[in-house]
């Protein structure tokens, strides 16, 4: 009986890492497969008036120019809600949008035919800021509206909790856009397997439903589809949603050859999802020894142009808000709302990681006004069995985080008999 | 576009074929000689995953042309070691858990490789030195400058 816990295990695929030999989709090559490339647009929010491939479609080796009309299923994808275009038909929402796609003999051919392509634009105006897109005269993203979702927490009563109180602490604090910066950009190799099905090698997060994406945007079932994940270089989040999946298997599907598609890093930061930027207005009020009283947060996150995960996403940060805090009064309001921005998705912590930022900083200065160390008003407050969260979970077993804090403390050097 | 000459010795082999004169030497890697182990993350030297050694210097594959390299020994992964006989900085690198994703792995590699074979016995700082043209992004950095130390005779305790 080989152990396996408590043993150093090299990586299953380590090897092949190390020696250069395992593949990411880059790497894979198909005698006489063509190059696709994409168009994407130079607005985030507008129309399109007209798109003239011909001179692209003139250019020799140019095998296949294909535009919104050309897309046999849904011109649509996406996790939650399938909102973002395989290939802009009209509307542009955000500078994600995908205009045409070419497949070619060569990059480079590739590449020249797409200056060919002439777009011409009406400029609309956006919205680029969620609390300015959740005002009733903004710019709608969307007809049926820019707050995509809203999720409110309550438990007890904040006005009470808030007149007991003997300091109250009001901020608002904001986190930025994030993006992954995986260091493989996206990429896939397409072919037509013997049976006619599609075959797609790509590094992906989410196979089985890359291949419910392709098989909807084409028109198949998913039988017909195969999706291959090759090494994976990082993801983070950021190959959740679909960036060269379905344009890569359409342009595989209308020449009927295999096709290769290789994003350059500036592509890479076009295509794929950003972390959720977040506004945070926190009121927290607590007790001269330190015990909190009530919070009362509303949380707005930009969702971009496209929902992604984005009410996951903005559920998770609402669940979070109020920390590993024992806290008697919540009133938490949390949003996802569209703007023209590049879209957002998920990214490591998937909205757990931004309010943080706002409820340790609310700690922070309720210490510093009630004149109590940092670890003590966390110690007074921290969640131990039995707590009950903002939500009414009840946390019968595994909290660790008094330990946590001991071990913190000890390791800073500090006099914990002194803290508690 | 004139094809021109290019010959080279390529992880110890003699290679000989004509390309475009603008050829990266990234490309005539990948997209002549199907050496993918070397590999593009940003295509303007920032991240180090095109990492080559080129007469005994680390190279970033995307900032030159091939013929840049002509008549010059270059190294790639591919040439570092083999499956029978793995190069000792590849062992350690899968002994210390400093492979992640794999993508910066053999830039990170070479990089490495051509810094122990000039200072066998290099200290952690000049390591990180070594390695600071080459991008993680898996946050992978401690673990592998503790698998490029532990081949300089120090006591390294991560393993």
């Amino acid at each position: 009986m080989k152990k396996a816990v408590g043993v150093s295990a090299r990586r299953v695929e380590g090897l092949g890492k190390v020696t250069g030999m395992i593949k990411f989709p880059a790497d894979y090559y198909e005698p006489g497969m063509l190059y696709g490339k994409t168009l994407r647009t130079k607005i985030a929010s507008g129309r399109i008036i007209s798109i003239d491939t011909s001179k692209a479609e003139a250019l020799p080796g140019v095998r296949k120019v294909v535009t919104a009309k050309d897309v046999p299923g849904h011109n649509g994808h996406g996790v939650l809600f399938p909102d973002a275009p395989v290939l802009a038909d009209s509307r542009i929402r955000s500078v994600n949008d995908a205009i045409a796609l070419v497949a070619a003999d060569t990059e480079e051919i590739a590449a020249e035919a797409l200056e060919l392509i002439k777009v011409e634009y009406e400029e609309l105006p956006g919205v680029f800021d969620p609390r300015e897109a959740m005002q009733e005269d903004a710019p709608k993203v969307w007809e049926k509206g820019n707050i995509l979702y809203h999720l409110p927490i309550r438990k007890g009563d904040v006005e009470k909790g808030f007149a007991e109180a003997d300091v109250i602490v009001e901020n608002t604090y904001s986190t930025q856009m994030v993006d992954h910066a995986f260091l493989q950009p996206e990429a896939a190799l397409c072919t037509i397997d013997e049976r006619g099905h599609l075959v797609l090698r790509v590094a992906t997060q989410y196979v089985h439903w890359d291949r419910v994406e392709v098989a909807r945007a084409l028109g198949l079932s998913v039988n017909q589809v195969r999706i291959i994940c090759t090494a994976v270089g990082g993801a983070f989040g950021g190959r959740e949603d679909m960036t060269v999946q379905i344009h890569c298997a359409l342009l595989t599907w209308l020449t009927k050859k295999p096709v290769k598609m290789i994003y350059d890093r500036h592509e890479s930061f076009h295509a794929h999802s950003k972390r959720h930027p977040m506004y945070m207005e926190y009121k927290t009020g607590a007790k001269k020894d330190g015990r909190l009283t009530a919070v009362e947060a509303r949380i707005i996150g930009d969702s971009g142009a496209y929902a992604s995960w984005a009410p996951n996403i903005l559920r998770k940060a609402a669940v979070h808000a109020t920390g590993p805090y024992q806290v008697p009064n919540v009133k938490v309001d949390s949003y996802a709302v569209f703007t023209n921005n590049p879209f957002t998705g998920a990214m490591r912590g998937f909205g757990a990681a931004q309010p943080p930022i706002a409820y340790e900083a609310q700690m922070d200065l309720l210490a510093e006004k009630l004149g109590l160390h940092p670890f003590t008003i966390r110690w007074r407050n921290a969640f131990e069995e039995g707590s009950v969260t903002a939500t009414g979970q009840v946390l019968e077993t595994s909290v660790g985080l008094k330990e946590s804090l001991l071990a913190a403390a000890k390791a800073f050097g500090w006099d914990v008999e002194q803290l508690v | 576009m004139d094809k021109v000459r290019f010959s080279a010795e390529i992880n110890g082999e003699q290679v000989d074929l004509l390309i475009p004169q603008n050829l990266r030497l990234i490309d005539l890697l990948r997209d002549y000689l199907h050496l993918t182990g070397t590999k593009e993350g940003c295509g303007e030297g920032e991240c180090g995953a095109c990492t080559v050694i080129i007469d005994g210097e680390p190279v970033n594959s995307c900032l030159i042309f091939a013929l840049q390299a002509r008549d010059k020994k270059i190294l790639t992964i591919e040439g570092m070691g083999s499956l029978e006989q793995l190069h000792p900085l590849q062992t350690a690198f899968l002994d210390y858990g400093a492979v992640q994703c794999g993508f910066c792995t053999p830039g990170m590699l070479l990089a490495a490789k051509a810094l122990l074979d000039k200072n066998p016995n290099p200290s952690r700082e000049e390591i990180k030195t070594a390695i600071s043209g080459n991008l993680c992004r898996c946050t992978g950095y401690s673990k592998i400058v503790d698998a490029i130390e532990s081949l300089t005779g120090k006591e390294v305790n991560s393993k």
